[in-house]
């Protein structure tokens, strides 16, 4: 069923909402610390207070959502089967090239659609000799500025639907996908829900995959079991190793009491600022974050539609059914972006041809995680390039 | 190094009380999802109606009050390495002349309060062995004071546990510990006994299976002996409890410094947190919201804030061969509650110590103390009433 029409949209947090952040920090009561704990043992003291007495007195949100809302933004009404009607904010800007590429970016945890906004106008402009792209980035359902799924068993099929069910009543009946974090695994599952019809290729800077298995693959699988690592992967699978120590505790607790943890995080701005700001920091390549774009990042989540505590269901729905989410292997081009600070466990090229067709693969120096944040410039690139290659390109024609 | 001992009562100055107050005003709730029941997490309902209770109904004064009647006191221990910590603990003597002194360890979300029910049983005397009985908070938590560096681990909470010991003048004595307790006690028995730790009992038996290198002998046993039927149930419990249960013990043994800055701000976010165990790990305990709401309050309100106490997940866990001892000799008792989180089988449980004494009941869950007294306390007097263990003590 077709919802008329699209209404744009402008972030306004109610003013009560800004009172009430207000009041709490004044509340706030902080913790000790231990000496010498540094990062072990999560974010450090002073750099909580800091942000903590910048959030109280100095940070603008205002300012911030003044800024926010210079991108264009959109809300329309998407029938999810099973859920009912959400209403899913997105980012939309076209390119002026006639022959730009529809693409949607897809965000993830606690990431949010303005991780585009660096390379929306790389991606969108029409000049120079590269692949142009009318963007869409939507806010996950559960996330940024779209509604709650109200129903449990929202899963990453679920995902899929919503935006794809977006991108078409955009009016793009074809399209790219692009993705990192849980957007790598949405991306995934349009690719294959709804490729190659109208997921034509898509794109992941967070590749994650398990080795070929003998069942799935047999010919991959001989190829792993008979072809030692390079050193540049044996170098790659021990970084992650040491880099991914002790970080996955908050995915453990929001795979299985997502509710628990989501009181803390609804009710304390400072508690949801240390959940998120540790991330930003351990998962990125010694990104020089501001306090007030941290601040920023943190109000998208504490100033969220659906509330903070709905974004780590996500976690609890994906992995109570892992296997039964993951698809098997696409024919829908596939391109990789590696970048070394990723914090998703490793993936070597090979494992990554039991996802889909890698028609791309791209490696960095530098980058993390947020690579579209981090390195706008070099992912906008990789995809120009990606997209470049005359097979893809035709794609689109 | 003599510390004085002085007596202590519990009070919570009214700032605090006030700030609560205010907190709890401007508590800010999730939504939950339809017929999510308890799987996503405590339900809502229950969380929004404690709350309430909090706010308004509840008297901390009156639950101090109450708490107050157990003799408690707090003396200086010089920590090895980490200076001075001033202690907080309940201590009670029996009125029996060879009544046997006992140290009764806590874990988390547990505190020293989870001897109150087991206490007038213990020091009473009859036809039964007696108790002098000590239940300290652990360094971080209830009223005792946290380490204020990295490395506290699990031989440090036993050294407090055995300096106290000595301090009150008891040179031999036995130890009782569930949760943390367990590997606290563990770790008692080996450092000090059998010099002065006696004999230990634990109502949460944990232990590794037999390997041919450690335990041959055992180890060929397990092979020629099919698991029971409680084994087998037990063991499923243990995958059920890794699969769905074990998240807020990976979040507090590697980030609980992140996780701390929601605990030590938010009230709610505390109750959530704590609730959850008080319902999941017990055998249909039937909890009064007051009765939550004093043992949230005890970590709400503790010296060392709430954040302090997870530390000794992260301590243990990132060391956990340092914090395991070897077989010990000291007689172990071990007792099987029926809705405890984890489970071990009888005959792994020689690989962990001398087992003298077992039961098994067919009530009760994880804070066995505090849900099944009269058990708990029956295990221990019939423990200790065999003469070889009793003959320790004279």
């Amino acid at each position: 069923m077709a919802h008329a029409t699209e209404k744009s949209f402008k972030v306004s947090v109610p003013d009560s909402e800004l009172e009430l952040l207000r009041k709490k920090l004044d509340l706030v009561r902080f913790p000790d610390e231990l000496d010498g704990s540094g990062w072990n043992y999560g974010a450090p003291l002073a750099d909580v207070r800091r942000l903590v007495a910048r959030w109280k007195d100095g940070y603008d949100w205002r300012t911030a959502e003044a800024k926010i809302n210079e991108l264009p933004q959109f809300t329309r009404d998407v029938d999810v089967d099973e859920f009912g009607t959400l209403n899913i904010h997105y980012v939309h800007v076209k390119s002026d090239a006639k022959d730009a590429i529809p693409l949607l970016f897809i965000h993830g945890w606690p990431g949010h659609f303005m991780e585009v906004s660096k390379m929306l106008p790389l991606l969108t402009s029409s000049s120079g000799d590269h692949p142009s792209f009318h963007v869409v980035a939507c806010s996950l359902p559960n996330f940024g500025f779209s509604d709650a799924a109200k129903q449990t068993g929202f899963k990453i099929e679920k995902y899929a639907e919503t935006l794809h069910k977006v991108m078409l009543a955009l009016g793009y009946n074809e399209y790219a996908v692009q993705g990192g974090d849980w957007g790598y695994c949405v991306a995934r599952s349009m690719a294959y829900a709804y490729g190659p019809k109208h997921v034509k290729a898509w794109h992941t800077n967070s590749p994650v995959s398990g080795p070929p298995t003998l069942y799935d693959s047999p010919l991959l699988y001989l190829k792993f079991m008979t072809t030692p690592f390079t050193a540049a992967e044996t170098e790659s699978f021990k970084r992650h190793q040491a880099k991914s120590y002790n970080t996955g505790g908050y995915m453990e607790i929001h795979r299985t009491k997502p509710q628990t943890i989501g009181y803390s995080l609804a009710d304390s701005p400072v508690g949801l600022l240390a959940w998120i700001y540790e991330k930003l920091v351990a998962w990125t390549d010694k990104y020089p974050w501001d306090d007030d774009e941290v601040l920023t990042w943190v109000s998208i989540y504490w100033f969220s539609r659906a509330g903070p505590t709905a974004s780590g269901r996500i976690y609890y729905e994906f992995l109570s059914r892992m296997a039964e989410s993951t698809p098997p292997w696409s024919p829908v081009p596939l391109g990789l972006s590696y970048f070394p600070e990723e914090v998703a466990p490793y993936a070597p090229k090979l494992w990554m041809r039991t996802v889909g067709d890698v028609v791309f693969e791209a490696e960095h120096n530098a980058g993390g995680h947020f690579a579209a944040y981090e390195q706008p410039e070099a992912l906008a690139d990789d995809l120009r390039a990606m997209f470049s290659k005359p097979a893809l390109a035709k794609l689109f024609k | 190094m003599a510390h004085e001992q002085q007596t202590f009562n519990i009070s919570v100055p009214d700032s605090e009380l006030e700030l609560l107050r205010k907190k709890l005003d401007l508590a800010r709730f999730p939504d939950e999802l339809e017929e999510s029941g308890w799987e996503y997490g405590a339900p809502l309902a229950d969380v929004r109606r404690l709350v309430e209770r909090w706010k308004d109904g509840f008297d901390w004064r009156a639950a101090e009050t109450k708490l107050n009647k157990l003799p408690q006191f707090t003396r200086d221990i010089d920590v090895d390495r980490f200076g001075t910590l001033n202690i907080h603990y309940v201590h009670v003597k029996s009125e029996a002349t060879d009544a046997i002194p006992l140290l009764f360890v806590h874990g988390w979300p547990g505190s020293f309060l989870e001897v109150s029910k087991i206490l007038p049983l213990l020091t009473s005397t009859g036809e039964h062995p007696s108790f002098h009985v000590v239940a300290l908070s652990l360094p971080g938590f209830g009223f005792s004071e946290g380490a204020q560096k990295t490395g506290f681990r699990i031989a440090q909470y036993a050294e407090v546990g055995h300096k106290l010991m000595l301090a009150l003048g008891y040179n031999t004595y036995a130890v009782q510990g569930g949760d943390w307790g367990n590997i606290i006690c563990r770790n008692l028995a080996h450092l000090y006994g059998p010099k002065h730790v006696k004999a230990w009992y634990t109502n949460l038996p944990i232990g590794r299976p037999p390997t041919f290198r450690d335990s041959p002998l055992l180890y060929l046993r397990s092979l020629l002996t099919p698991f029971s039927a409680q084994d087998v149930k037990g063991l499923e419990r243990n995958r059920l409890w890794d699969f769905k249960y074990k998240g807020y013990m990976y979040i507090q043994q590697s980030k609980p410094q992140t996780v701390g800055y929601s605990q030590a701000d938010s009230p709610v976010g505390l109750l959530a947190w704590i609730y959850e165990k008080l319902v999941s790990w017990t055998d249909s305990y039937p909890w009064e919201d007051d009765e939550v709401l004093t043992w949230v309050s005890l970590y709400w309100f503790s010296r060392a804030g709430p954040t302090a106490a997870a530390r000794i997940y992260y301590e243990y866990f990132n060391f956990v061969a340092a914090s395991t001892p070897p077989w010990t000799g000291i007689p172990l008792g071990i007792s099987y509650f029926p809705k405890e989180i984890l489970y071990t089988p009888r005959l792994w449980m020689r690989t962990v110590g001398n087992v003298v004494y077992e039961s098994e009941h067919t009530v009760g869950g994880h804070f066995a103390a505090y849900e099944q007294p009269e058990a708990l306390v029956g295990d221990l007097r019939e423990m200790f009433g065999k003469p070889d263990l009793a003959k320790l003590f004279k």
